[in-house]
């Protein structure tokens, strides 16, 4: 019964702070940070332990995956854009991906933060089911990751316009390649508000920053850890 | 009304290829994540007109549009990180988002600064 309430609740909620959102799309307003706090405060109010509700939510979850694989079909309908400026998108993922690597590695060894947490955080800017890949493959705990993921994609998700504000970015692929490599699906959802092809460069973005995430993470960080 | 249960049918339909691939995944003990091998093979299917666009593309488009409703769930289970967040979730908040402006620089400035040169060059 909590279960089926926590998942009717969880669209109610969300339905209703999306509305809010398109009715004044201020950045505290944003459904990824509203429609959790309330959920949150309404569970410790009744006393409901997280477990319980995620026996319901979990379906939404689960939804998670095949709403990634739907990115194949904007990537499919706009690939003639992506490959005229696939140099540029594959070379500054790339950079974007390393970056958060070494600063993630860099920052949180600076700030004393316990060795897992910090390997917990090195993944975080990519989608959620790869960045808990990485992070147990490089002795992070992936559910902390899960947590990590979500503050980056709504922090990612304020700062991004920020950024791109000061560095005067002014052309859709740029924008898309910035919010999509450092925010994963969150930036990529920002992204759409800008353009529909900075929306698409920007799913792109986070499925190149996965898999070189992937591919990069589990030989650069033992190396940086080293350094550092 | 129409046009809403075939919106649903085609997200079914990529329900029901995504635990395939993830059952794909599981048995064959893959090292690539589900969701990634199903962006290219659906990607794969769509260029070689195997599938036809409109089969799927209006049960994605709704994916797409609530996708951050399936990330609620996750997002409520920081309550289950409590201690951590409470004593390092100053550091962990610096940590993200100094690393999200360095990599948002890094990424946006080497697409701006490769676009404008691509401009400057005209194509032969």
């Amino acid at each position: 019964m909590i279960a089926f309430l926590s998942l009717i609740l969880t669209i109610i909620l969300y339905w209703g702070a999306k509305r809010c959102y398109r009715l004044k799309p201020k950045v505290y307003l944003s459904p990824l940070l509203t429609a959790p706090l309330l959920i949150v405060a309404l569970l410790v109010w009744t006393d409901t332990p997280y477990d319980s509700y995620q026996a319901g939510a979990k379906w939404l979850s689960d939804m998670l995956e095949p709403a990634t694989i739907a990115f194949a079909v904007p990537l499919y309908k706009y690939f003639h854009i992506l490959k005229k400026h696939a140099a540029e998108i594959i070379v500054s993922v790339l950079s974007g991906s390393v970056a958060a690597i070494v600063s993630s590695l860099f920052i949180a060894r600076l700030l004393h933060l316990n060795m897992q947490i910090v390997d917990s955080l090195i993944p975080r800017s990519v989608t959620t089911p790869i960045a808990m890949g990485v992070s147990a493959s490089i002795g992070g705990v992936p559910a902390i990751t899960a947590v990590f993921v979500i503050m980056t994609g709504l922090l990612g998700s304020v700062i991004g316009p920020m950024v791109i504000r000061w560095l005067r970015i002014e052309n859709d692929i740029a924008r898309g390649v910035l919010l999509g490599t450092a925010a994963h699906g969150a930036g990529t959802s920002k992204a759409f508000e800008f353009s529909p092809i900075t929306g698409t460069i920007s799913s792109l973005s986070m499925i190149l920053a996965a898999l070189m995430t992937l591919g990069v993470a589990p030989w650069l960080v033992p190396v940086l850890a080293g350094v550092f | 009304m129409a046009t809403l249960l075939k919106s649903a049918g085609q997200v079914i339909l990529l329900c029901a290829f995504s635990l395939l691939l993830h059952k794909l995944v599981d048995f064959f003990q893959l090292k690539i994540p589900a969701s990634i091998l199903g962006i290219l093979i659906v990607f794969i299917l769509l260029q070689a007109k195997w599938i036809r666009l409109d089969w799927i593309e209006a049960g994605a488009q709704w994916l797409l549009a609530e996708l951050l409703l399936f990330f609620i769930p996750s997002a409520v289970g920081i309550m289950k990180y409590k201690s951590v967040l409470l004593s390092d979730g100053v550091y962990v908040t610096l940590v993200i988002v100094v690393s999200t402006v360095i990599v948002m620089a890094s990424a946006g400035l080497v697409a701006k600064k490769i676009g404008e040169k691509k401009e400057r060059t005209p194509l032969p």
